[in-house]
């Protein structure tokens, strides 16, 4: 079965999309590649796939991601072009947590290194009394 | 290896972290590639027709909106299949297979039902709480095995 | 091309979305996605007022309010979203008041089922790319030279002939088979008006049936019944300038359609159930056994508090007419009853969603159920017009807006 896969790097990796298009492309596999604005997407046979995903995340564990995609790359009921515009759902989604790997990164790095995370802190509510002397002061 | 779906069934994030530490993540988008890469149907853009949401009436009841069932028969098989779930609980950016505030309901609500191991949190915002995000998956995910 | 913006949530999942594509396209329009950021979306509470749950209303909600800054990106706008979701159908509402009050664009506001069709749509899409396109026509006020117009619907068949700007001759029978009643009212109009078939300049249909008919007679202009019947109405109640509202009740159908300055604009087209058209009346005249010609001045006489009545499906009301009659309720109360049950199915389905402004002109076969009208002022609180030749107004209409194209 194809399937199809978009790799996404974090913001603070130092892989390019362009790395990962020639790692592909190095590797000899039939795998299809195309770079976009997030990082690479990449369509093949799945053990095809399976097997370069493992080396693509080798070369910047913490900061490479990986997304299945449910269409084939340029397929034109997708397409900006073809449906009468507008992005589709799934960039948007992407968009939103792109924004978000670096943290995620640094949570992969942290784990990486055995770190116990701290725990949250906890937040007090407010006594009854403290609010009302806040309203006081506000008003007096 | 267990089979954990992910609630936004959409997230990439959740999604890598499931399958790097070796388990396989239930994804919309593997529902959806069978829909479209399905010969002799042509009804853009995902192939679902009429008939897809008379099959989610298994999940929900004809006077529930056409919306819902048709996004419960892609949703559907995959909480049947789940052995175990990591849902986040805040819902921006839900759209498109998640953009219908009702079948998310529902989902999360079958997913909590089904007494599978589940886990819940929220998206990280700082890095105290991205640490506390990726250990917290990252024990759920090795208590599985 | 007429570019439709689609702002939905739902059709693709409920299997209709090549519906909507397929009567976009069988009308010569093609739907459009306006691009939005993921910012847009965000921000929505505040350039649109509200965030809700569900995240395809939100962007729907995005694109609004792209497409009211930037008008230039639709030429026509789609709002739809499944049947029975309240979510869905207030942000719809919003939608179509928000579009309508800040810009000139048209909108068509639905709610789809999984069995929608594009046959479902075609009328109300045909009646929005003509509302986008065809300004300059449906402008036009005054009937000029010796046109025709004919209006096959779904219970029966209308002609009129006019010649500058006067009616002068009407047809009306029975819709049987569709060309033959077509042929019968049409002969009938041009015998009355003393003219010939050819000496006509143009000719225009309208109706269920303007396809077949218009191909059969050559017919100059073949039209939907939105446009045509509340241009027809405006004409014939002489409320070309200003606001209007159109209420048309028909055999099977209903409608309801803002006029402003003789343009219609906003519109609704209806019948859940024909418990809220015609038919329901033709039964009840039926189950009173008296003439549907009888059954308006009967109404008139009687008191619909004393029968409680709901045709919100035809089955139900049929049901609530028995049994009021074998309670012994007078058969002029259940008259108006059924009068008012109708013009209570319209009121609160289709004169919701369309800004009602005086003057309120009601047209269609059943505005001269006399009872009809009475119960629509009574639950509008407003006079309503029914204007003379008011069940011609499709014909009307398009003899008017034919005469348009033959001085072309």
């Amino acid at each position: 079965m194809r399937v199809t896969k978009c790799v996404v790097t974090a913001q603070d990796s130092e892989v390019l999309p362009s790395d990962i298009a020639m790692k592909m492309y190095e590797s000899g596999r039939e795998i299809n590649v195309k770079e976009t604005c997030f990082g690479v997407i990449i369509d093949g046979e799945e053990e095809d796939v399976e097997e370069i995903m493992n080396e693509i995340r080798a070369m910047d564990p913490n900061n490479i991601f990986v997304k299945d995609r449910g269409f084939p790359p340029g397929d034109p009921r997708r397409c900006r072009g073809h449906r009468g515009g507008g992005a589709r759902p799934g960039f948007y989604m992407l968009e939103h947590e792109s924004a978000m790997l670096p943290l995620i990164s640094q949570g992969l790095a942290s784990e990486e290194r055995g770190e116990e995370p701290a725990l949250a802190e906890e937040k007090k509510h407010l006594s009854e009394g403290r609010l009302e002397e806040i309203i006081e002061e506000e008003f007096s | 290896m267990a089979k954990v779906m992910v609630y936004p069934p959409t997230s990439m994030i959740l999604a890598d972290l499931v399958e790097r530490m070796g388990h396989e993540a239930l994804v919309i988008s593997k529902e959806v590639r069978k829909k479209v890469t399905t010969p002799g149907l042509d009804s853009p853009p995902l192939n679902m027709t009429a008939e897809d949401p008379k099959k989610g009436l298994k999940y929900a009841a004809v006077d529930v909106p056409s919306g819902v069932r048709g996004r419960m028969s892609l949703l559907g098989p995959m909480i049947e299949e789940a052995n175990a779930a990591i849902v986040i609980k805040d819902n921006a950016c839900t759209l498109g297979c998640t953009g219908c505030a009702r079948t998310n309901e529902l989902t999360r609500l079958l997913l909590r039902t089904k007494r599978i191991p589940l886990l819940e949190l929220d998206y990280p915002k700082d890095e105290g709480e991205a640490k506390r995000f990726v250990h917290e998956i990252h024990q759920f995910l090795e208590e599985l095995e | 091309m007429i570019r439709i913006a689609q702002l939905s949530c739902g059709p693709e999942y409920s299997g209709v979305q090549k519906e909507l594509e397929t009567a976009a396209e069988m009308v010569g329009a093609k739907l459009i996605f306006p691009e939005v950021s993921l910012e847009d979306i965000k921000n929505v509470e505040e350039s649109f007022g509200v965030e809700v749950a569900s995240g395809d209303l939100n962007l729907a909600m995005a694109r609004a309010t792209r497409i009211v800054e930037n008008p230039d990106l639709a030429d026509a706008v789609f709002v739809a979203t499944c049947f029975r979701c309240a979510e869905g159908a207030i942000v719809r509402s919003e939608i179509r008041k928000f579009i309508h009050e800040n810009s000139a664009i048209p909108v068509l506001s639905y709610s789809f089922t999984e069995r929608t069709t594009a046959d479902t749509l075609l009328t109300r899409m045909e009646a929005l790319v003509t509302t986008a396109k065809y300004k300059g026509l449906l402008s036009r006020e005054r009937q000029t030279g010796l046109t025709a117009g004919i209006d096959s619907g779904s219970t029966t068949t209308k002609s009129v002939i006019m010649r500058d700007n006067e009616v002068i001759g009407t047809g009306w029978v029975p819709t049987t088979e569709v060309l033959k009643s077509a042929e019968e009212a049409y002969d009938a109009a041009l015998k009355e008006a003393g003219v010939k078939k050819e000496e006509i300049e143009g000719l225009g249909t309208t109706g269920y049936g303007r396809h077949l008919v218009g191909k059969h007679f050559g017919a100059k202009l073949i039209q939907e019944e939105i446009t045509v019947n509340s241009k027809g109405a405006v004409f014939l109640a002489d409320a070309q300038k200003g606001p209007a509202t159109v209420i048309d009740i028909g055999g099977m159908d209903n409608k309801a359609i803002s006029v402003q300055d003789g343009i219609p604009g906003t519109f609704t087209m209806g019948g859940i159930c024909a418990g809220a058209s015609g038919r329901f009346l033709e039964l009840s005249a039926k189950r009173l056994g008296v003439d549907i010609t009888e059954l308006g001045k009967l109404a008139l006489k009687g008191d619909h508090t004393k029968v409680p009545m709901n045709s919100y499906c035809i089955v139900f009301g049929t049901q609530s007419l028995v049994n009021s009659l074998s309670a012994g309720s007078k058969p002029e109360d259940v008259a108006m009853a059924a009068c008012h049950s109708v013009a209570e199915q319209v009121f609160e389905q289709q004169l919701q969603e369309v800004e009602v402004k005086e003057p309120v002109i009601m047209v269609g076969g059943t505005s001269l159920i006399e009872g009809l009208p009475r119960a629509m002022e009574q639950l509008l609180g407003i006079d309503v017009i029914v204007p003379h030749h008011s069940q011609f107004i499709g014909c009307v209409g398009a003899s008017l807006l034919v005469s348009g194209l033959v001085e072309d």
